[in-house]
């Protein structure tokens, strides 16, 4: 374990005095916990494991004072406050635990949550919406009388959706503002740049709207899980769209897809779905800069497809759906996910009349909002901020919620308890968009429903239809 | 498993033939100005840009109709090049800039044009409303849009072609080309030929724009997209040679097309096939450093021998 030293917690007098007390008793502890507490990321989420939590708390540079909290199946506990090593404290418990509890000497005067959205650019519109959910959840607990009595500060920085940006912006909330637990970023190659960095400083984030599949392997890239998501991963996307491919029954399949992390990625996820790579008959990764894509929409035509799986972006893909209404292909079928639910796409008209010809339809993150845990939320989001919602503000009033119990599970203001804590918080928290248990080797969330839209005229415009029908792993796929 | 390789020959032909008549109308000025006044005009992408959005506001916010607007986008841009070297590159060469200060300067021009043009249209993606559904021509798919393109290009081509060789005019202007002192000691008005090379290599830009944006949309930086493969058709012909530029010009949108398939075929991105045009010109210039329009026969068999 690392000290921190610019930590405080209790006064350095008192805990000298502690620590020279209880020496002996540490020591001894120290001998029969120290073997146990080796591997402290040994969280798992079946209910019945026994699990080993370590929390490490610094008292001032020079010492460290530790807890060894053992709580067994008969409830009863142990507590044992000690110097020892291995400077590790366990909670092993077999009972279930829901949040917080924790004694708030572990906690500063204002638990700090970073947030890291886009305020400015070309997302910034959304992204000063989004950060309404911070604030809502922020709201919530502070009312309720704080984490252990200490209130919540939610303390933002602007990324502009700009990796470098994200970057500089990380660095200040942690560096400057001694933040240990992180809210955000939205977007995936935001998320990619910023890992290594809250890998190294060991600071979690927890992101609201970053789908990338990529994203699952950076727990294994960096040695720990310190990017989490309350939002599916696109590999379950992938799972849902090939459920759905084979149950309209393609099976001359043809995706085409930008050639970066996004497009890649959901050809990729969705080769690796069983059964897939017998039906994709041709892959096609489009440069986005080049702007004239009559040659990829050649070889399309040609591999005689049954249905076009498009994962584009919106400026090149305005092109690829032109020059596809132009070279007539507007008679095979259209899929794609959930970055092509966008009404950007409408700005151009040959676009939009391709759209709706091919009767493109995909799939969308979802969740139930008939739940009392989104009332919750949709109540003071009308109260604060007017009654209609924003995109994805429910998503980040669910990862602040999971961050700020996250620290109230761990009960010390520190990056890497606070990591630990989050796949059992997560577990146990229903949140506005649904349960948000993430698998602690990833940080992915274990499931996630999807709506199918489908691109439709409507009053002789184009629309999505977001009632098109519905998909989860419970249900398979069900039309409306 | 790849049986999407099935070739359409005759639809990849034509498609080549679409993509070389672009950079053969953006690449003509670019060899036009080079030819004469030695330096790279690197604001030429903007003229690009620029005749795009003059044909809609003439087309889409006047409501003249789209042909209307493909001749004000050529006129306009024609004068557009004409005033640029009246007020910019004419006074420079006067007072003795170098190339590296005109092509510098052109490149500082380039972005005042570029934010100008973002100011006055705004940023966001514009598109003509004249559309003209395709057709199936044979084995092609066409569009009328398209073909008028492609014919505009060879028209113009052969225009340029009789331009030079028939007229006066023409004769001047090659003579300006070849040696600008040499022309002025012959009575030639070095002056007049000089604006009417900027107005026409202006106002081809201009066209490439438009039939560009017609294709795909207009954006601020739609002359950037087709600048560097331009500036490659101008190297590949020979820097300053007309025929060459137009050889090269569709030399490269015929590899690059057949790039794109091969790309696909090989499950790769179609990125790199910038790489595929490079590598033909690196090739063709260890061969012919002079671009196409240095290559003679004689001139191969001497750099095959001299290599070994």
């Amino acid at each position: 374990m690392r000290e921190n030293p610019d930590r405080k917690g209790i006064s350095t007098a008192a805990a000298a005095a502690l620590a020279v007390v209880l020496l002996i008793v540490g020591v001894a502890a120290g001998y029969f916990a120290g073997s146990a507490t080796v591997t402290p990321q040994t969280t798992t989420l079946t209910q019945t494991v026994a699990r080993t939590i370590t929390t490490t708390q610094t008292v001032s540079a020079a010492q460290t004072v530790t807890q060894t909290v053992t709580q067994t199946a008969t409830a009863t506990a142990t507590t044992t406050v000690t110097q020892p090593v291995t400077q590790t404290v366990t909670a092993t418990r077999t009972t279930t635990v829901t949040t917080t509890a924790a004694a708030p000497g572990g906690l500063p005067e204002k638990v700090k949550i970073g947030v890291l959205l886009p305020l400015s650019g070309e997302l910034g519109s959304i992204g000063v919406r989004m950060l309404y959910g911070a604030h809502i959840a922020a709201k919530i607990v502070n009312d309720s009388g704080g984490i252990g009595g200490r209130p919540v500060q939610i303390i933002a920085e602007d990324t502009a959706a700009v990796p470098d940006k994200a970057l500089d912006a990380v660095k200040k909330l942690v560096e400057v503002q001694g933040v240990q637990v992180i809210v955000g970023p939205a977007t995936s190659v935001e998320a990619a740049t910023i890992a290594k960095y809250l890998n190294d400083r060991k600071v979690p984030a927890i992101s609201m709207s970053a789908t990338a599949a990529a994203l699952s392997n950076l727990a294994k890239q960096y040695g720990d899980t310190y990017f989490w998501r309350v939002v599916g991963s696109d590999t379950i996307q992938a799972r849902a769209l090939a459920d759905i491919m084979k149950e309209k029954g393609f099976k001359r399949i043809v995706t085409f897809v930008v050639s970066n992390d996004y497009g890649i990625g959901m050809e990729q996820m969705l080769l690796a779905q069983p059964g897939m790579r017998d039906r994709v008959v041709l892959t096609i990764r489009y440069d986005p800069t080049k702007g004239d894509y009559r040659t990829e929409l050649e070889q399309v035509r040609a591999a005689n497809p049954d249905v076009i799986f498009y994962a584009l972006w919106v400026e090149s893909g305005k092109i690829v759906f032109r020059q596809a209404l132009d070279l007539g292909l507007d008679k095979i079928p259209t899929m794609g996910g959930e970055g092509m639910a966008d009404e950007a796409f409408f700005a151009d008209p040959r676009a939009a009349e391709y759209m709706v010809k091919t009767g493109l339809f995909g799939t969308r993150p979802t969740y139930d909002p008939k739940t009392y845990s989104y009332q919750i939320f949709y109540n003071m989001h009308k109260r604060l901020y007017g009654d209609e919602s924003s995109l994805f503000a429910d998503y980040t009033y669910d990862a602040t919620m999971v961050a700020i119990l996250a620290v109230g599970h761990a009960g010390v203001y520190d990056g890497a308890k606070i990591k630990n804590a989050l796949a059992l918080t997560g577990q146990y928290y229903i949140g506005a968009t649904g349960m948000k248990a993430m698998d602690p080797s990833t940080g992915d969330l274990l499931s996630q429903d999807y709506l199918i839209w489908r691109v439709e005229l409507k009053d002789g415009k184009p629309t999505y239809n977001f009632n098109y029908g519905f998909w989860s792993l419970g249900t398979g796929v069900v039309w409306k | 498993m790849v049986d999407g390789l099935s070739l359409n020959i005759a639809q990849i032909l034509f498609n080549s033939l679409l993509t070389g008549s672009l950079y053969v109308l953006a690449a003509i000025g670019l060899t036009l100005t080079y030819g004469i006044l030695k330096f790279p005009n690197v604001a030429h992408a903007e003229f690009i840009t620029f005749g795009a959005y003059i044909a809609y506001t003439v087309a889409d916010i006047w409501k003249l109709g789209f042909e209307a607007g493909v001749l004000a986008a050529f006129v306009a841009t024609g004068l557009l090049g004409v005033a640029s070297h009246l007020f910019l590159f004419g006074p420079l060469i006067r007072k003795g800039a170098s190339i590296l200060h005109l092509t510098v300067a052109s490149v500082g021009y380039g972005i005042v044009l570029r934010y100008a043009m973002q100011e006055i249209w705004g940023r966001k993606d514009l598109y003509y409303s004249a559309y003209y559904p395709g057709f199936d021509l044979g084995p092609i798919r066409v569009t009328p849009l398209w073909l008028s393109f492609i014919f505009l290009a060879v028209a113009i081509v052969a225009v340029f072609h009789l331009l030079l060789t028939k007229t006066k005019i023409g004769k001047a202007m090659r003579a300006t080309s070849n040696n600008p002192s040499l022309a002025q000691a012959s009575g030639i008005d070095t002056r007049k030929i000089i604006l009417l090379v900027w107005f026409f290599g202006s106002a081809l830009a201009g066209l490439g724009g438009v039939m560009k944006a017609s294709d795909t949309r207009i954006t601020p930086v739609l002359g950037w997209d087709i600048l560097i493969m331009s500036f490659a058709a101008v190297i590949f012909g020979g820097v300053g040679s007309i025929y060459g530029t137009i050889f090269a010009g569709y030399i490269l949108g015929f590899v690059e097309n057949l790039g794109v398939i091969g790309l696909v075929a090989l499950k790769l991105s179609t990125e790199y096939r910038f790489l595929l045009g490079f590598l033909v010109l690196v090739f063709a210039l260890i061969f012919a450093p002079q671009g196409i329009a240095g290559i003679t026969f004689k001139s191969i068999r001497r750099r095959l021998s001299s290599s070994g």
